[in-house]
């Protein structure tokens, strides 16, 4: 019993090893739609991904500001992707999803279209954003290119910034 | 050096103690020098923190305090009268003490405070009352000077201080204090073992002194040995300092070690979690309570309700009374604050020349320890403001028929859930008009606001910043600051201040605050599809009024509350909720309280009282204005919580949308200016019917648009074209027919109200009883006549009759 479960441990160490070395040129992202575009944020800043469930509305805050949920006795911002991106609400549908980000303290809720697939990265792969698009506001991290989709990277701190 | 720091965090905890209770017992002692058990008291106060600085080399604290030390010795002792200009002195050295410590606190070091002004006044009057029989010979004034150069020497403090008592009770004193230290120290190790090593209890300590054990977390077992903790009982022993104070104050006196309370210190922080983990808990609680109420309405009359009843009865009962007494552990008895306020006051007649007298009572009552801490600065103000606008000056008093000497009556008591402040004077009191004509000439209000002030809001004004009554700025008030404080602070605890006063008589003052911040109990009221949580403190009553209560002055709504005029302001237009006007006959109106305003929120539906757990809205949502956090409920949703106070500021801003709501309440209703503007919709699908109520309408000059069957009027209801006043529908029509008609228009909440009246053959009771169901408020059998259809239309539209 216990050899087995040395062998496995073993094993499961060497395999952290190998993400290990490689982690350093690779960048793991899960991907998601909004609209007609794919994005991305890196996959440790996700603390989970949920189906819709019910908000409440806040007042005094910019339409893209849903509201808030309750996920598990937390009070949560949630925040729609979409009219952040000036695309216009949508009903939800049954791909809709609650991507819950979190970095340090902060955590929000946003709505997305679509998940697409948790994916890994070269860094290599992954370009600057367009040079008009550089700027300290700007939300976008980088872009990614892999099979000859092209992902945008979402700056995750700048979501979770109160922007109003 | 973090034993070090250790040492010293509890070396500041227990001098602030000692020193607070130090300004508590000199101002007794002054009214009554006599007091040789005080006077002891207070001695032994001052030497302990003179000790226990001088282990830790604070030496200019330890000089400080050991001067102070000579002064109530020579009192204790006999030898000095207390007299106010001696207490003036000694004062001013706990002052300094006080700030010492600060410094202490912030630096660790107690340097940059100069006591040597201090120290030589308290050296002239120890030394310079010569006139006093000298009992003893104390070479006191001869090592003054001496010692007033800083840094001396650590032993030589220790032998001087001793010097300055004599042989006997330096023995005893030392005897005593050695004894405690052992004792403790004993006791310390004991617990540790017994902690970490589950050392069977042996027989309490064989030891004479019993204070020492009584303090002392755990019986003493003796065996540990006592031996190492002489030779060094300094760093270790002197952050027990406390319980040896409390000991040694006990043992002289002979009163029973019994009395000492049994107490330990615990982190705040470790009390806010345990109070995190209560909110959780209430929570589900509120959630059980809900699934429970959902289970028995499906299982009505199942065996097992009956159990599950029970638990969740004894759940809810368990967790009330844990966050009960959770609260408890974090409440501190409001005399924590009262106790500063007889030295406060003191000071203030001798700076002002008045004779007070404070009188406290209920200092006992007990509240949230954040509360107590945010109460402190608005008393004092509020008393300032007392001694120096409300007691006159003794001789006007005089005049007056009044005693010399003024009153005021702090008292603290509960009632319901929240702690009633009271503070009383018996001076001169506000004068409303005196208030309105200094508020008009600063320009606070205007004159047609000064008009329409009642007595009791003019004596609101003293809240406005930048108000002062009084012609000089002093030393004690007259900035105009402090008031505002008042009102700013006690808002912040959703507290609610009311004011009484009556000119030559006195003013009173209640602050109403509610005992703990964290889990309160609110009043959930509902607009269109939202509900908010209203913090029940705040809320003095709901009434439902009529619409015709409703006034409009000055472009705002207002209501008359029996004797008041009521502001309104419907929490639709703050929370910019998207309302179809039901325009229902009544409204709910939550009159809320706050500092001294009120204001009368007008909802949609009140849901109920419900005890909510406030939790923040996270970083990225704080702030929004008139929200001062969530709540989630027993659902699971998440309800907001109004902020009282930004809701009353915001309330102001929406002057214009009370009066838009209005507006809105008239076009809705449609403001008719002429016959032609009440729309009226026929749904027949006989063209011939259509026709004969065409006929019957056409005279009254009204709008009239046809439909031929339910669709198509629902349709047309739905374009939004046209704002109908009332419907005449037809039971019977192809695709829908007159009960689904109304059925669906009812579904609409802007709808609600739209007048729906059944002109039909069909004449069954059963076909009426339907007719009401679905919503109809007319039921005209065919065949009519057309003066009666016209007189029904009319009542439901309220036609006005000058349009005839």
């Amino acid at each position: 019993m216990s050899d087995k479960l040395k062998q496995i441990i073993n094993k499961q160490s060497e395999q952290k090893d190998v993400g290990l070395d490689q982690s350093e040129d690779i960048v793991q992202l899960v991907g998601f739609i909004i609209g007609e575009e794919e994005y991305a944020v890196p996959i440790l800043t996700i603390q989970e991904i949920i189906k819709p469930i019910n908000w409440t509305r806040v007042p005094q805050t910019p339409p893209y500001v849903r509201g808030v949920f309750n996920l598990r006795g937390s009070v949560i911002p949630l925040i729609d992707l979409r009219i952040k991106f000036g695309l216009g609400a949508k009903n939800h549908n049954d791909e809709t999803r609650f991507f819950v980000l979190k970095q340090g303290d902060e955590v929000a809720g946003f709505v997305i279209d679509r998940l697409t697939m948790a994916l890994r990265i070269k860094k290599s792969d992954i370009g600057p954003p367009p040079d008009t698009l550089i700027s300290d506001d700007s939300m976008i991290e980088g872009v990614g290119k892999q099979d000859g989709r092209i992902l945008t990277i979402l700056k995750v701190n700048k979501l979770l910034a109160r922007d109003f | 050096m973090d034993e070090f720091q250790e040492i010293l965090q509890d070396f500041l905890v227990e001098s602030f103690e000692l020193v607070e209770k130090l300004d508590e017992d000199l101002v007794l002692l002054e009214s009554d020098p006599e007091d040789l058990e005080l006077l002891n008291g207070i001695f032994r106060v001052a030497h302990t923190v003179k000790g226990a600085s001088s282990f830790l080399n604070f030496d200019v604290l330890t000089h400080l305090t050991h001067h102070m030390e000579d002064v109530l010795n020579k009192a204790r002792h006999g030898e000095l009268i207390i007299t106010p200009d001696i207490m003036d002195v000694v004062l001013q050295s706990i002052d300094l003490m006080k700030s010492l410590l600060n410094t202490i606190r912030d630096t660790s070091s107690d340097a940059g405070i100069d006591v040597s002004e201090c120290v030589s006044r308290l050296d002239k009057v120890s030394g310079g009352d010569g006139a006093v029989p000298v009992v003893e010979a104390t070479p006191v004034v001869e090592e003054a000077p001496a010692v007033v150069e800083e840094t001396p020497d650590n032993d030589d403090e220790e032998e001087m201080d001793y010097d300055s008592m004599d042989a006997d009770e330096v023995e005893a004193e030392i005897e005593r204090l050695l004894q405690q230290r052992q004792n403790e120290d004993k006791a310390k190790r004991a617990a540790k073992i017994a902690a970490g090593e589950a050392v069977p209890e042996a027989p309490p300590a064989p030891d004479e002194e019993e204070p020492a054990a009584a303090a002392a977390p755990t019986p003493a077992p003796a065996p540990v040995a006592p031996a190492p903790v002489t030779p060094k009982p300094a760093p270790e022993a002197k952050p027990k300092a406390e319980p040896a104070g409390e000991a040694k104050a006990a043992a002289p006196a002979k009163k029973a070690p019994a009395a000492v309370e049994q107490t330990i210190r615990v982190d705040v922080k470790r009390l806010d979690h345990l109070m995190n983990l209560i909110g959780e808990l209430v929570l589900a609680k509120n959630r059980l309570i809900k699934i429970n109420d959902d289970v028995e309405e499906r299982y009505e009359g199942e065996e097992f309700l009956e159990e599950l009843n029970q638990v969740v009865s004894i759940v809810s009962l368990v967790t009330t009374d844990l966050q009960i007494a959770v609260m408890k552990t974090r409440m501190l008895p409001i005399g924590k604050v009262f106790n500063k306020f007889p030295r406060m006051i003191r000071d203030l007649t001798r700076e002002l020349n008045k004779k007070i007298e404070l009188e406290i009572s209920g200092e006992d009552t007990e509240l949230d320890k954040s509360i107590v801490e945010e109460i402190g600065d608005p008393l004092v103000h509020i008393i300032r403001n007392s001694c120096d606008h409300g007691i006159e000056q003794p001789e006007d008093r005089v005049a007056k028929g009044k005693t010399e000497s003024g009153t005021i009556k702090l008292k603290a008591y509960n009632e319901g859930n929240a702690i009633v402040i009271q503070i009383d004077d018996d001076g001169k009191g506000l004068d409303a008009d005196m208030l309105k004509n200094k508020s008009l000439e600063k320009g606070i209000i205007t004159e047609k606001e000064a008009d329409n002030m009642s007595d009791k809001e003019a004596f609101t004004l003293i809240f406005k910043p930048g108000f002062s009554t009084a012609a000089t700025v002093t030393n004690v008030s007259g900035r105009g600051v402090g008031m505002d404080v008042v009102k700013t602070n006690i808002e912040k605890l959703n507290g609610i201040i009311d004011i009484d006063s009556e000119v030559g008589v006195g003013t009173s003052m209640k602050l109403k605050i509610p005992l703990t911040l964290a889990i309160i109990q609110a009043l959930l009221v509902g607009v269109q599809e939202e509900y908010y949580a209203i913090p029940l403190a705040s809320v003095l009553e709901t009434v439902r009024i009529s619409n015709d209560e409703i006034y409009t002055v000055e472009n705002r709504s207002v209501m008359r509350l029996r004797e008041e005029v009521l502001s309104l302001v419907h929490i639709g237009d703050i929370f910019e909720v998207d309302r179809i006007l039901d325009g229902s006959e009544y409204a709910y109106v939550v009159v809320l309280g706050l500092g001294a305003q009120k204001l009368g929120l007008i909802v949609d539906s009140l849901v109920g009282q419900e005890e909510i757990v406030i939790k923040s809205m996270g970083d990225y949502l704080k702030g929004i204005e008139g929200v001062a956090g969530a709540t989630i409920r027993g659902d699971g949703g998440v309800t907001l919580i109004v902020d009282v106070v930004a809701l009353m500021q915001m309330a102001k801003g929406v002057k214009a949308s009370a009066s838009s709501q209005n507006n809105a309440v008239a076009q809705i209703s449609h403001e008719k200016s002429k016959a032609s503007d009440y729309k009226i919709m026929i749904v027949d699908d006989s063209k011939t019917d259509r026709m004969i109520m065409r006929k019957a309408l056409e005279p009254l000059g009204v709008s009239l648009i046809e439909a031929s069957d339910g669709q198509e009027a629902l349709n047309i209801l739905k374009s939004g074209e046209h704002n109908f006043d009332a419907m005449l529908v037809d039971i019977e029509m192809p695709r829908m027919d007159g009960y689904s008609l109304a059925t669906e228009i009812k579904k609409y909440n802007k709808y609600k109200n739209l007048p729906l009246i059944a002109v039909t053959s069909r004449t069954g009771k059963s076909d009426r009883m339907r007719g009401v169901e679905s919503g109809m408020v007319e039921y005209i059998t065919k065949p009519y006549s057309a003066d009666y259809l016209s007189s029904v239309v009319q009542r439901n539209v309220n036609f006005k009759s000058e349009f005839l």
